[in-house]
């Protein structure tokens, strides 16, 4: 098990130093041109060839990327050619108000689908299951900026129970902070749920229909123990790795609703540093994205092995 | 037929009828200012109303149509023509090919979709073919990661074996053996993309980073129709049903054709 | 005990209703054994469901009862009938790999009838598993009640299953095809046991199987089950040794015997009725050689087909003296690694160990022209690795390649073209052999348009010549593989091996998926082309009677190594390796003396 986690660390590792160029070298071939946007429109060449030499940007690019890698890895991400301030602090903020919303919605997300499909695999076919099976196909059809600007004419246009948009920190009060997270949470959640839950259907039906159960049955079983000790550790498997990729299409899903909501966490700042060409900002935040996705992904891999025999002892008695 | 096709092949056809006829059914014109007729509500004339500039809603909608479906069906070709042999040539291969592509697409895979499309549109002006070129990049991975799971299964079947018995070529084993098996489920997961790939275009295009004004794309029109909800919700509430009932049609598609598929081929190539 | 009277029992399909049993009526006298035996299809496992009330939601049951001790199973109530699963009645499955639940131990999955059915706590039925796992002859209980599933082999899962259907101490034993996925060394052992259970326990044991020699062995009373009907039903010697209906006549007729070697063995016609419309009258009619004379059955034999044109060939070991072989290896070696070791370091360079196995171990072979030697091993041996190496579809590590006078060992595969024609092979599974996506007339033009065998306008012609060396109409050219049923399925695999015009063929497993009718139809079919065609075969099989009813000599193959090669007759009448010798004791067979149950107790599980 030691190995096995530490190989997955390494190749983690691996993806992120990829990602890393990869974002570096994207963002060089960005029609920006760094000492300009800093000096402003009206530098002259003189100066702007003075200030490219001061910050490097002669170099050769992988020299850059060195710098810039080395940066990250002690912690100086950067100084923002927008704000003007260091990018480490801005984005921590940014990523805290972020994971907030994230977390709030997946904790969300994983129960009511895992028990949506859950209830629906029981009553395969039968009316329940039938209504469970429109809604999700209704959640996988609608964008998300569409549910976005439902609940905004909804609950903010006709009922005028929430915020259209914004943020308010906890200090500001509990109620005026929760008001601002419903909005964006209802609306991740019901653009997400659909996935989880019917995976979590299929893979329980597939599970019932499995030898293993009509043996539980032959044993005569009841049918409570069938489905909660036979049927259910090995159907929420799958879920598990579709729970972990959700975690990272959550992570994408910010970027829209952030924006809608007008949220200022991550993904308002990552389409924010894109439009106005900010490239140690979006560098920095594309990169802390692609790693919490990983770390997700390995937490479920480890979660998967842990929960699966035979990942988790690799020997044969006989 | 199996209702779940019929009804998605009834949805999705005439959404595709409805926009490839638009120019000549469209009650108005598409792009036509107009103050005097600004935030009017759905009535006899204007179905479905006016926008903010006075033009007919409708209208829009149905060449918005053709440019969603487009991007749709673009991005899902362009990710199957790279995909498709990207996947064949890791599962029949093996080895280091298989490890080399597949770290490629992990790497792809460590963005999410939409950062991965920002990131790639960031690098220049804004169009809606590049958008679906994007979207089209995004979903290689995927697509790779199917093909190659068929094509492993493929590969160990007994037919391979024997083509290679009779000294048959590696493009025809490729391409003549593994391939023509390997479509069903392809088809299947390409029609389910196309779904993926509209839905995360106009999400790009709600951003500002694919159609750009003053083009009808459904993501664009309700990313305009934005400030004006509390006073004229119809602007955005069409463009984004349409665009439900498009993608549920084309699920429908998907779903239905999955039930179709050969049982036999279906039980053996497990949940790939 | 058990009564099944007048049952039958109906599956809605996509396709239609199907009868899948008939009015079947069946009685088991109270610590004895009834055997069910039919083909796939003849409905046996549907009555193994239906007797423990599990039959599924697509089937409906128009008339009939199952009375278990005076009680209906049909009628009584849900509840009353999962008190009576696992309690008094137990059921031991086919396929041991995927009727244990991965992801429970063994101990608790074997234990946990008791916990509900007997009240015992789980810890006390853990501790009873272990003694459970001990009377099932598990060497080592306490940890194998700890492994999972996945860590035991086959054999040792079917007797943790047995183990567990025991655990109530049921009076009444289901057994559906108990040891059909077991090697048939490990499938003597399971036998062993199931004797010695009933003796020690008093057990009544309904036993399901396709396989005459099991149930020669282990029932007092079979019921002979053909397209849902009772054909026969008598004391197990008598069904075995004097026949009364054809059906059973020909089943056993159509069984290779060892010891016994007939030119060819006898083959059923034709298939299987449609039972959407099951036919009045005797189901059997059809395929019955018997349906039109009067003559009296029990002494009449089933007829044996004698091949019209049967051109004998040569006999091989003449032959062998005079000719080259047209195949021979020397020394060929084939190791894979199996998983590797953690990294380490040696000093400075890093390290991981490998885990191999060696599924081919120095192996030296010839065989002559038009000469069948025979493979026989069980699963892991090699067999199938050693016939593929040979044919460089997997590439040996080192030895030396000889075919038709070509050294092919060391070449390119591009190189390779005149021995892919000398040499073809035949598949196990038709399923997987025959491209689904091609028509029978593509499948066996490709090689011949391959190797430019005629011109293209030749081709049909000698498709259709083809189909009618194996025997299948010539309309069946233009049918997809699903369109046919097995064995003639595997005619076209043969024939797709004749395309070629090949002097030699390895038959991998060609008939082990096929029900023993259809077996010996294909295996005479061998015989015919072998004979007609002067092809020499390598017959690949874990059947040792089939290997011994076709091939001129017999190779054994046990963990990567020919332990034993030698004449067919010979070995089978005198075998001399040890491993051989068991093999061949473990072969249940349907003639001769009965089996003698061994003298001890309790057979031990000899790990796998």
């Amino acid at each position: 098990m030691a190995a096995y986690i530490t190989r997955r660390l390494a190749l983690v590792v691996l993806v992120l130093v990829a990602v890393s160029m990869l974002v570096f070298g994207v963002t060089t071939l960005l029609p920006a041109n760094v000492a300009y946007l800093i000096l402003g429109a009206f530098a002259t060449p003189e100066q702007v060839r003075a200030l490219e030499l001061k910050l490097g940007l002669t170099d050769p690019v992988w020299q850059q990327y060195l710098r810039w890698a080395g940066g990250f890895v002690t912690g100086d991400l950067g100084v923002s050619t927008l704000m003007n301030r260091p990018v480490g602090p801005m984005l921590l903020e940014a990523l805290q108000r972020s994971l907030m919303l994230t977390g709030l919605s997946f904790v969300l997300i994983a129960v009511i689908g895992v028990g949506l499909g859950i209830v629906a695999a029981l009553r395969h076919g039968r009316p329940l299951d039938h209504g469970v099976s429109v809604a999700t196909y209704l959640g996988i059809a609608v964008p998300e900026f569409f549910w976005a600007i439902v609940v905004i004419i909804v609950f903010a246009a006709w009922l005028g129970w929430l915020p259209a948009s914004g943020y308010e920190p906890l200090s500001a009060g509990v109620w005026e902070w929760a008001k601002h997270l419903i909005a964006p949470t209802m609306t991740l959640v019901f653009g997400h749920l659909a996935h989880v839950s019917r995976l979590t259907r299929s893979s329980m039906i597939e599970v019932m229909q499995s030898p293993y159960i009509t043996a539980a049955r032959a044993k005569g079983l009841p049918e409570r123990v069938i489905v909660l000790r036979h049927a259910l550790r090995n159907a929420l498997l799958p879920t598990i790795t579709v729970l972990a990729l959700d975690f990272g299409r959550l992570m994408g899903g910010i970027v829209v609703i952030e924006t809608v909501f007008a949220y200022p966490g991550l993904g308002r700042l990552v389409v924010f540093s894109i439009q106005n060409r900010d490239l140690p900002t979006l560098q920095a935040a594309i990169l802390v994205v692609a790693a919490i996705y990983a770390l997700a992904n390995l937490l479920a891999d480890l979660l998967y092995a842990r929960l699966n025999p035979k990942i988790r002892f690799g020997r044969h008695v006989a | 037929m199996p209702l779940q096709l019929k009804a998605g092949l009834a949805i999705t056809g005439t959404i595709l009828l409805l926009g490839l006829l638009a120019p000549w059914i469209a009650p108005h014109p598409w792009d036509t200012i107009s103050m005097r007729t600004r935030f009017l509500a759905p009535n006899a004339t204007y179905w479905l109303g006016t926008d903010e500039y006075g033009r007919d809603v409708l209208s829009r909608l149905l060449m918005g149509a053709r440019l969603s479906i487009g991007m749709g069906v673009a991005a899902t070709l362009f990710s199957l023509a790279i995909g498709v042999p990207m996947g064949l040539a890791a599962g029949y291969f093996r080895g280091w090919v298989d490890e080399a592509l597949m770290r490629l697409a992990d790497v792809l895979m460590a963005i999410p979709p939409i950062m991965l499309g920002l990131l790639v549109l960031a690098v220049t002006p804004p169009a809606l073919w590049k958008t679906a070129l994007a979207v089209g990049f995004v979903y290689i991975p995927p697509i790779a990661r199917l093909a190659r799971s068929v094509t492993l299964t493929l590969a160990n079947e007994e037919f391979v074996q024997a083509a290679k018995a009779r000294a048959e070529s590696t493009s025809y084993i490729l391409f003549r053996e593994i391939l023509p098996n390997a479509w069903p489920p392809l088809i299947v997961e390409a029609s389910l993309r196309v779904t993926y790939a509209i839905l995360l275009g106009s999400a790009l295009s709600f951003l500002g980073l694919g159609a750009q004004p003053p083009s009808s794309d459904w993501g664009l029109m309700i990313s305009e129709a934005r400030s004006f909800l509390d006073r004229a919700p119809w602007i955005a509430l069409a463009p984004g049903l349409a665009m439900c009932l498009l993608v549920i049609g084309i699920n429908l598609l998907g779903d239905g054709a999955r039930e179709r598929l050969d049982p036999r081929l279906k039980a053996r190539l497990g949940k790939a | 005990m058990l009564i099944i009277d007048d049952l039958t029992v109906r599956y809605r399909t996509a396709g239609g209703e199907i009868e899948a049993l008939s009015s079947v009526s069946l009685q088991a006298r109270r610590g004895s054994t009834l055997a069910l035996v039919g083909e796939s299809g003849s409905g046996k496992s549907t009555i193994a469901l239906a007797a423990m009330g599990l039959l599924p939601a697509e089937a409906s049951v128009p008339s009939g009862r199952i009375l278990f001790d005076g009680a209906d199973i049909l009628t009584m109530g849900a509840e009353a009938r999962r008190q009576l699963r696992g309690s008094r009645i137990g059921l031991v499955f086919q396929d041991p790999f995927s009727v244990l639940n991965p992801s429970l131990r063994i101990g608790d999955q074997v234990g946990e009838g008791l916990v509900h059915h007997r009240g015992f706590t789980p810890e006390a039925a853990f501790e009873r598993a272990i003694a459970l796992l001990d009377e099932v002859g598990i060497v080592n209980p306490e940890a194998v009640a700890k492994a999972y599933p996945h860590e035991l082999s086959g054999g040792m899962r079917q007797r943790a299953l047995i183990a567990g259907a025991l655990a109530s101490e049921p009076e009444l034993l289901i057994l559906d095809e108990p040891t059909t996925a077991l090697d048939v060394t490990i499938e003597a052992q399971i036998l062993d046991l199931l004797e010695d259970l009933r003796a020690r326990r008093g057990l009544t044991m309904l036993f399901i199987s396709h396989n005459l020699g099991v149930v020669r062995r282990i029932a007092d009373e079979v019921a002979v089950l053909y397209a849902g009907q009772i054909v026969e039903q008598g004391a197990t010697e008598d069904v075995l040794q004097r026949p009364a209906h054809p059906y059973s006549k020909g089943l056993l007729a159509a069984i290779p015997r060892i010891g016994r070697k007939t030119a060819r063995l006898a083959a059923i016609p034709g298939r299987l009725p449609d039972l959407r419309q099951p036919p009045t009258g005797c189901r059997f009619a059809p395929r019955c050689p018997f349906a039109t004379s009067a003559e009296t059955l029990r002494e009449t034999p089933w007829p044996v087909q004698a091949d019209a044109d049967v051109v004998k060939s040569p006999s091989p070991a003449t032959q062998a003296a005079t000719a080259e072989p047209v195949v021979a290896v020397e020394h060929l070696t084939k190791s894979f690694v199996l998983g590797r070791g953690t990294l380490r370091f040696e000093g400075w360079r890093p390290v991981r160990d490998a885990t191999r196995i060696r599924p081919v171990d120095d192996i030296s072979l010839t065989i002559a022209p038009g000469e069948v030697v025979g493979l026989v091993g069980e699963s892991g041996s090699g067999k199938t690795t050693l016939g593929r190496t040979i044919l460089r579809l997997v590439e040996a590590d080192s030895g030396v390649i000889r075919i038709g006078g070509e050294t092919v060992s060391g070449k390119p595969q591009s190189a390779l073209k005149v021995m892919r024609r000398t040499a073809q092979i035949v598949f196990q599974n038709p399923d997987s052999s025959l491209n689904p996506r091609k028509t029978i007339r593509e499948l066996l033009g490709r090689p011949i348009a391959r190797f430019s065998l005629a011109p293209a306008g030749e081709i049909p012609r000698r498709v259709d010549e083809l189909l009618d060396l194996v025997r299948l109409p010539v309309h069946y050219a233009d049918r997809y593989p699903h369109q046919m049923s097995g064995g003639e399925k595997q005619r076209v695999g043969i024939a797709r091996a004749l395309a070629t015009q090949p002097r030699f063929i390895v038959c991998d497993e060609p008939v082990s998926a096929l029900d023993v009718s259809v077996q010996a139809a294909i295996v005479n079919l061998l015989a015919d082309l072998k004979d007609r065609l002067g092809v020499a075969y390598l017959f690949i099989s874990h059947d040792i009677s089939v290997v011994a009813h076709l091939a001129d000599r017999v190779a054994v193959m046990h963990h990567g190594k020919i332990v034993e090669v030698g004449q067919a007759d010979a070995i089978m009448s005198a075998p001399s390796h040890p491993y051989t010798i068991r093999l061949l004791s473990a072969v249940p067979r349907v003639d001769g003396p009965p089996h003698v149950q061994p003298k001890a107790g309790r057979a031990a599980a000899v790990p796998a």
